[in-house]
C-alpha cells in the first residue's frame, strides 16, 4: 500500500514537471503572441524603423538576419558534410579523429559571447572586414559546423551497410558509392541538420553584436553593415521606450525560428528513407 | 515614403555618412538623418547609437564620419584633432517614482546618494525607506555630464544597477518606490507607454526647457557632433542641416532638447 | 606499360590511375574539412590569447583574477566579484533547472504515453530554440517587474537570473538526460518489474542509477549553458560589478560585464574583457573534456 502511494506521488511530481516545462513554454509563447500581434501588420514587416524610438517597421532587420544567415549557411554546409563524409566513411578511430571530434563539441559549446569578441579581433579588425555580413557570418558558421556536421555522421551512420555493398559489388569506387548512395540516401535528415543549424544562428545576439554592427540598413554586398532582428530586440528591450515594436520584433523571430523547426520536423517526416 | 526612398536609393551607387555615438543624440541624428536623405538623395546617414566615448573613439580612428557625444572632450581626448560643432542644449532630470514624498534635493545630497553614502530616504527627508540607485552605464554620454556637473569626481556607488538605456531606466524607476535615476530631460514624458516618474527640483529649481535654456536649473550640457577635422563634403552639408532652423527648430525641440542659439555655447 | 601494349589496356591504365588520384585527392580533402574544426578551435584559443596577453605582462594574472574591485574609470581590473556573480547565477539555475529537467527526461522516456510524448518532446525542443535574448526580453520586461513587486527592490538581481536562466537550460539538460535514460535496456526494466517493483523503483533504483553518467553528462552541459549565457543574463541582473549583497540586490557576471563595457572599453580594459573571454573559453573546453573523460568512464 505504502509504496504504491510512494509511486503515485512520485508519477505524479514526474508528470508536474513535465507539464511545468511546457507550461513555461506556453506561456512564454502566448505572452509574446498576445503583446507582438498587435504591432504585427505588412506595414512593421516592410517598411524601415524611423527615429530614436524605431517607429514605423523592422524590414532591414529581417533582411539583414535572412542574408547572414543564408551566408552562413553557405559556407558551414560544405565544410560540415565533407567533414563528417570524412569521419563517417573515411576515417580510421584513432588519434587525429577523436582530436577532430572533441574540436567539434568544444565549438559547439563556445559561449557565444566568446565567439562574438574572436569574431570581432579576427574577422572585423585584424582581416579588416568591418562590421558586415560576411564578418557575421564566418563567425556564425563556426557556431553551425559542429550541429550540421552532427547531424550528417549520423544520418550517414543510419544508412544500411547493404545500400553500399550493393554498390560496390557493381564496381564503384568510394566517392561514388558516397555521392551516389550514401548522401542521396541521408539527404533528408542532413538537410534537417541544416535548417535546425539555421534556426540557431537566425536567434543568436552576442556573436553577430560584435561582426555585424548595429547601423539599420539594407545589405546588398557581404561588406555591408547591417542589424540582425536579434540586435534590434536587445536594443530596443534595453533602451526601453518602444515596447510594442520590441514585442513585433520578438513575435517575428520565434515564428521564424518556430518555422525552420517545424519545416525541420516535416521534411524528416516525409522525405527520410533510412 | 522613407522606406521607399531607401530601398531605391540604396541598389545605385550612393555615399555613406556613417554617424555614431551618443544614444541621447539619437533623436536629433536619426530623424535628421532621414530628413536630409530626402533632401539628397545621393547621401545616406548610417546612424548608430553605442555612447559617447564610442562615438568619439570611432570617429578619430576614422570608422565614422561624425561621432556623436552628449559630453564634452576628456582632456586625454584633446590631441585628437577633433572639431567640435555644438548642436543642441540638455537638461539632466533626477528622476523618483511619483509616490517617493520627496521633491527636492541639493547637489549635495543628490552627490552623497549616489556616491553611496546616504542610504535611506528619511536622511533627505522622505519615508523610512531605502534608496536603490538607478546609474547608466559608463558608455552613456549622461552618466559622464551627470558625474562632471554632480559628482564633481565623487566615485558613483559601484553597487548601484547600471542598465543601458534612457527607457529603461525611466520604466524601473516608475515602478519602485525607493528609485533614484537620472534621464535627459526630453525622455521624463513617456511616449508609448503611461509610466509615470517625478522630476525631483534640484537646489529649489525644477527643471524645464526654460530653467535650463537659461541656466538657472544646474544640471544641463551641451551636444556636440565631433569630426576629424573642419567638416568637408557630405558631412559638412549634413551638418549645415542640423544646424538650420528646420532641425533646429523641429527635430531638436520635438525631442525636448533645446536649440543651441537658445541655450548658447558654452 | 610497355610500349607495344594494346591500346586498350593503357587507357585503362589510366584510367584506374587518374580514379586512384582523384580519389585520394577527395579524400585529403575531406580530411582537410574535418581538420578545419581543430583549426578553428585553435584560431580561437590563439587569438582571443593573444588579445588577452597584456593581462598577464602589464598588469598581473594574480591580481587579475583575486582583485575585488572592478572600475574602469580608475583602471582596476579585479575580476573577483563578476566570477562570484557567474558563480551564484549559475549554481541558483542548476538548482532550479536540474531537478525540472531530469523529471521531464524521466516523464518522456518512463511514464508518458507515446501520444503525450509526442506532444512534450517538441515542446521541449521549441524551448531550445527559443533565441536567448527574447528570454532576456521577457525577463526584463514581465518577470523583473513583477520580482520588483513582490521583494519591494528594482527587481535586477541573481534571483531573477536563475529564473530566466533554469527557463534556459531546462531544455538542454531534458534533452541529453533523455536520450542517456533511453539508451538503458528495456530488459533492464522488464526485470525490475518482474521482481515486483512499483514503476516509481525501477525508475528511481534501476533506470537513474544506470543513465547516471549520461545524466551528469547533461548535467554538465546545462552547467557550461549557464555560465556562457549572455544577453539574458545581461538584461535582468543589473551590472554592478560588486560582490552580490543578497538574491534581490544588482550583481554582474562575468559575460555581462564583457557587453557592458565593449563599446567604449579600449586598451588594457579591452586587454581585461578579452582575458575573461579566454578563460570563459578554457573553462567551457575543461566541461567537455570531463564530458567525454566520464563517457569513456562509462564505455
Amino acid at each position: 500500500m505504502n509504496r504504491t502511494i510512494t509511486n503515485r506521488i512520485a508519477i505524479g511530481v514526474l508528470w508536474f514537471a513535465a507539464m511545468l516545462t511546457v507550461a513555461v513554454l506556453g506561456a512564454l509563447l502566448l505572452y509574446v503572441f498576445v503583446n507582438g500581434i498587435r504591432v504585427i501588420s505588412p506595414a512593421f514587416i516592410f517598411t524601415w524603423p524611423r527615429g530614436v524610438n524605431a517607429e514605423g517597421g523592422i524590414w532591414p532587420t529581417i533582411v539583414s538576419t535572412i542574408y547572414v544567415t543564408a551566408l552562413a549557411m553557405l559556407i558551414s554546409t560544405p565544410i560540415a558534410v565533407l567533414a563528417a563524409v570524412y569521419l563517417a566513411e573515411y576515417a580510421f578511430q584513432g588519434r587525429i579523429v577523436n582530436t577532430i571530434r572533441f574540436a567539434a563539441d568544444s565549438l559547439s559549446s563556445v559561449p557565444s559571447i566568446v565567439m562574438g569578441l574572436f569574431g570581432f579581433a579576427l574577422f572585423v579588425e585584424a582581416m579588416g572586414m568591418g562590421l558586415s555580413m560576411i564578418s557575421a557570418a564566418l563567425a556564425l558558421s563556426l557556431l553551425m559546423l559542429p550541429i550540421i556536421m552532427r547531424a550528417t555522421e549520423e544520418a550517414i551512420r543510419a544508412v544500411p551497410k547493404y545500400m553500399r555493398w550493393g554498390a560496390y559489388g557493381l564496381g564503384a569506387t568510394k566517392w561514388q558509392v558516397v555521392r551516389r548512395t550514401v548522401l542521396p540516401a541521408a539527404a533528408p535528415r542532413i538537410i534537417t541538420g541544416i535548417v535546425l543549424a539555421m534556426g540557431r544562428a537566425v536567434g543568436e545576439t552576442a556573436v553577430v553584436l560584435y561582426t555585424m554592427g548595429q547601423a539599420v540598413n539594407l545589405p546588398t554586398t557581404p561588406l555591408d553593415s547591417g542589424r540582425p532582428m536579434t540586435v534590434h530586440l536587445y536594443l530596443l528591450a534595453v533602451e526601453g521606450i518602444n515596447l510594442p515594436a520590441a514585442f513585433g520584433t520578438a513575435l517575428l523571430l520565434i515564428v521564424m525560428i518556430l518555422g525552420f523547426n517545424l519545416s525541420a520536423r516535416w521534411i524528416l517526416r516525409h522525405y527520410r528513407k533510412v | 515614403m522613407v522606406p521607399l526612398a531607401g530601398c531605391t536609393t540604396n541598389s545605385q551607387r550612393t555615399e555613406q555618412l556613417s554617424v555614431s555615438g551618443s544614444t541621447t543624440l539619437l533623436p536629433i541624428s536619426e530623424q535628421s538623418g532621414e530628413a536630409f536623405h530626402l533632401k539628397d538623395p545621393q547621401v545616406s546617414v548610417l546612424v548608430s547609437g553605442l555612447g559617447s566615448s564610442a562615438g568619439i573613439e570611432a570617429v578619430s580612428a576614422g570608422t565614422a564620419d561624425i561621432g556623436t557625444s552628449s559630453r564634452d572632450l576628456k582632456p586625454e581626448e584633446g590631441p585628437l584633432g577633433l572639431v567640435d560643432t555644438p548642436v543642441a542644449y540638455d537638461g539632466i532630470a533626477v528622476i523618483v517614482s511619483p509616490a517617493n514624498g520627496v521633491d527636492n534635493l541639493t547637489m549635495a545630497q543628490l552627490r552623497d546618494i549616489f556616491a553611496g553614502k546616504i542610504h535611506n530616504w528619511s536622511e533627505v527627508g522622505g519615508a523610512d525607506r531605502r534608496i536603490d540607485l538607478v546609474n547608466r552605464d559608463e558608455a552613456s554620454g549622461t552618466r559622464e555630464a551627470f558625474k562632471k556637473i554632480v559628482m564633481k569626481d565623487v566615485p558613483f556607488d559601484p553597487a548601484a544597477a547600471v542598465l543601458p538605456g534612457t527607457g529603461q531606466v525611466r520604466d524601473v524607476v516608475a515602478r519602485a518606490p525607493g528609485a533614484i535615476g537620472y534621464i535627459s530631460l526630453g525622455f521624463v514624458e513617456p511616449r508609448f507607454t503611461d509610466v509615470r516618474v517625478k522630476a525631483l527640483s534640484i537646489d529649489g529649481v525644477t527643471p524645464s526647457k526654460k530653467s535650463v535654456a537659461d541656466r538657472t536649473y544646474p544640471i544641463g550640457r551641451t551636444l556636440h557632433f565631433f569630426t576629424k577635422g573642419q567638416p568637408q563634403g557630405a558631412a559638412k552639408r549634413y551638418i549645415e542641416f542640423v544646424l538650420s532652423d528646420a532641425v533646429q527648430k523641429g527635430v531638436v525641440v520635438d525631442a525636448g532638447f533645446i536649440p543651441i542659439a537658445e541655450g548658447g555655447s558654452k | 606499360m610497355s610500349q607495344d601494349a594494346p591500346k586498350v589496356t593503357k587507357s585503362l591504365q589510366l584510367v584506374s590511375r587518374s580514379t586512384y588520384v582523384k580519389e585520394w585527392l577527395l579524400q585529403a580533402l575531406f580530411f582537410m574539412c574535418a581538420f578545419a574544426f581543430v583549426l578553428a578551435v585553435a584560431l580561437i584559443f590563439v587569438f582571443v590569447g593573444w588579445k588577452a596577453l597584456p593581462i598577464f605582462t602589464d598588469y598581473g594574472f594574480w591580481k587579475f583574477i583575486s582583485g575585488t574591485e572592478w572600475s574602469s574609470s580608475s583602471k582596476v581590473f579585479g575580476i573577483l566579484p563578476l566570477i562570484a556573480g557567474t558563480v551564484l547565477v549559475t549554481l541558483g539555475a542548476l538548482a532550479l533547472g536540474t531537478p525540472l529537467a531530469v523529471g521531464t527526461a524521466v516523464f518522456l522516456s518512463d511514464v508518458a504515453s507515446p501520444r503525450v510524448r509526442a506532444f512534450v518532446r517538441p515542446a521541449v525542443e521549441l524551448l531550445a530554440g527559443i533565441p536567448s535574448v527574447v528570454y532576456g526580453f521577457f525577463g526584463i520586461i514581465f518577470l523583473r517587474a513583477l520580482i520588483a513587486q513582490f521583494s519591494m527592490t528594482l527587481g535586477f538581481g541573481a534571483f531573477t537570473a536563475w529564473i530566466v536562466l533554469a527557463i534556459m537550460i531546462v531544455p538542454t539538460i531534458a534533452a541529453l538526460s533523455e536520450d542517456a535514460l533511453r539508451s538503458i535496456p528495456e530488459g533492464i526494466r522488464e526485470a525490475s518489474y518482474a521482481m515486483g517493483a512499483t514503476q516509481w523503483q525501477t525508475i528511481y533504483k534501476v533506470v537513474i542509477p544506470a543513465a547516471k553518467i549520461g545524466i551528469i553528462d547533461a548535467i554538465i552541459l546545462g552547467m557550461g549553458r549557464a555560465i556562457g549565457e549572455t544577453m539574458a543574463v545581461l538584461m535582468v541582473v543589473g551590472n554592478a560589478p560588486v560582490f552580490p549583497k543578497g538574491i534581490f540586490a544588482p550583481l554582474a557576471t562575468m559575460t555581462s560585464q564583457i557587453v557592458m563595457d565593449m563599446p567604449y572599453a579600449v586598451g588594457l580594459h579591452r586587454t581585461a574583457l578579452f582575458a575573461m573571454a579566454a578563460m570563459l573559453f578554457v573553462f567551457s573546453m575543461l566541461l567537455v573534456a570531463s564530458v567525454r573523460l566520464l563517457s569513456r568512464l562509462r564505455d
